[in-house]
């Protein structure tokens, strides 16, 4: 069954179209990465999904319920979607343990005992419970990111979003966080990633959108995408300019 | 020297007095700095609302506050009010007058603290499923307070301070008391040193203080 069904998706801010009907789909278990030039409406798609935006039409159904709806409970719908992002936004005052229990203990209103093993069983998992103590400002980026993952994972989130996890990180880092993900592929947790970086895509990816101009323009499989596509502005994209041919 | 004897003599005599106004000064100044505290949070709070008329309401607000000097606001309460039919002792009126107004700096100094978070933090919030209110109480409010320790302070020492205005709506603090007893011996110059020595030594007791908040909590790797 589909986890998530988005037709017809529009979204418009003061008569400039940032998303022009995006249709996507994606299953239980699966992987999809979201490619495409900035500004294409990557960002702005995946905050459409959990109306961090509210979309100007178009329909987002979640376990076959329809969330554009008005009465939809956005904090539950938040809830179970586990959200990356690109500059880790780790809460500075808290710890790498309160920033993931912050969530159980308020959200879930879990004890505090029972959260903090819930979250150092996540942090063991991202390999960062040694650092548990440490404020964010202490860690390096990768590290940052790995925390930011753990916070999302320990709410048991239907599937985890990741807008461009890796593009503030150096490279080293970089394969840090995509090894990680790579493990979350493995371990079958659902995921829709929002990326520029061919690394992580080729790695971790079932199926790869490439957006463009609000729209997707193709969809296929990883190496379809990347080696030589039919289409010329996904071609260049991926740095196969006509000289290759 | 003998002058100073005879000074300290009057001022032992005089001691009751003092130290009930000081103790007045303290605790108006003591009052002031919490509500006018939890007032500027609340200010501050309704600065952020998504409604547009709060914000319009709530900047007014400030601005008017900031802009009109305290004293009239006293004034106007002290001796305006019982022309209506309204009595309030001076105790209330300065409450009042002293909240009204500091919380309309410290909310500035909240405002100032917040322009300068990390609004990712504030969406990662949000995007968690935390309601307007949560990401306010748990994320906002502890960092943009933490950051507002030094303004804060310095309006804690403001408060201080200024209560000594309060004697002209009879409110018998330090500083009406000290206007006494210089009234009494005629050694003003005396009597004027000791009350500017007492507010310093009252002020350097806030320096202190926030100085111990401060390295309690701070965040790490938030300054250079």
């Amino acid at each position: 069954m589909a986890l998530l069904e988005v037709r017809n998706l529009v979204k418009e801010y003061d008569g400039k179209t940032v998303l022009a009907g995006v249709d996507l789909d994606l299953e239980e278990g699966q992987v999809k990465v979201v490619m495409g030039p900035s500004g294409c409406g990557k960002s702005t798609l995946l905050r459409c999904l959990n109306r961090l935006i509210d979309p100007t039409s178009g329909q987002v159904i979640f376990r076959g319920e329809d969330v554009t709806r008005p009465d939809t409970d956005v904090r539950a719908l938040r809830q179970r979607i586990g959200f990356v992002f690109q500059h880790f936004a780790l809460y500075r005052h808290l710890t790498a343990l309160e920033n993931v229990t912050l969530g159980l203990r308020k959200l879930r209103h879990m004890p505090a005992r029972e959260a903090n093993e819930k979250a150092m069983h996540e942090l063991r998992r991202m390999n960062m419970h040694e650092h548990a103590d440490k404020y964010p400002a202490q860690l390096s980026g990768g590290q940052k990111q790995r925390v930011a993952i753990a916070r999302a994972l320990a709410m048991d989130p239907a599937v985890l979003f990741f807008d461009e996890p890796t593009s503030a990180l150096d490279p080293l880092m970089s394969r840090e966080i995509v090894a990680v993900i790579n493990q979350l592929y493995l371990d079958n947790v659902t995921m829709l990633c929002v990326t520029h970086d061919l690394f992580l895509a080729k790695y971790i990816s079932d199926r790869v959108l490439f957006l463009d101009e609000g729209r997707v323009r193709a969809e296929g499989g990883a190496d379809q995408m990347f080696s030589d596509h039919d289409d010329p502005r996904i071609r260049a994209f991926f740095g196969h300019g006509p000289q290759d041919r | 020297m003998s002058g100073w004897l005879s000074f300290l003599h009057d001022a032992l005599d005089y001691w009751p007095q003092i130290l009930a106004g000081l103790g007045n000064t303290v605790l108006l100044a003591v009052i002031i700095t919490v509500t006018g505290l939890i007032g500027g949070v609340f200010v501050f709070y309704l600065t952020l609302s998504p409604n547009r008329l709060y914000r319009r309401v709530t900047e007014g607000y400030i601005s008017f506050f900031i802009g009109t000097p305290l004293i009239v606001l006293l004034f106007l309460m002290y001796y305006g009010l019982p022309q209506w039919g309204l009595r309030l002792s001076p105790l209330t009126v300065s409450v009042i007058g002293f909240t009204m107004n500091v919380a309309a700096y410290n909310a500035r100094y909240l405002m100032t603290a917040y322009n300068g978070l990390d609004h990712g933090e504030l969406e990662a919030a949000r995007a968690q499923g935390f309601s307007g209110l949560q990401v306010f109480r748990f994320v906002t409010l502890p960092q943009v307070l933490r950051m507002s320790i030094p303004g804060l302070t310095n309006q804690t020492i403001l408060n201080l301070k200024d209560s000594s205005i309060v004697f002209l709506i009879q409110y018998t603090e330090f500083f009406a008391q000290m206007q006494d007893l210089a009234a009494r011996n005629f050694q003003y110059f005396k009597t004027y040193l000791v009350a500017g020595i007492v507010y310093l030594l009252l002020v350097s007791i806030i320096v202190i203080a926030a100085r111990q908040l401060e390295r309690r909590f701070v965040m790490p790797g938030t300054r250079a």
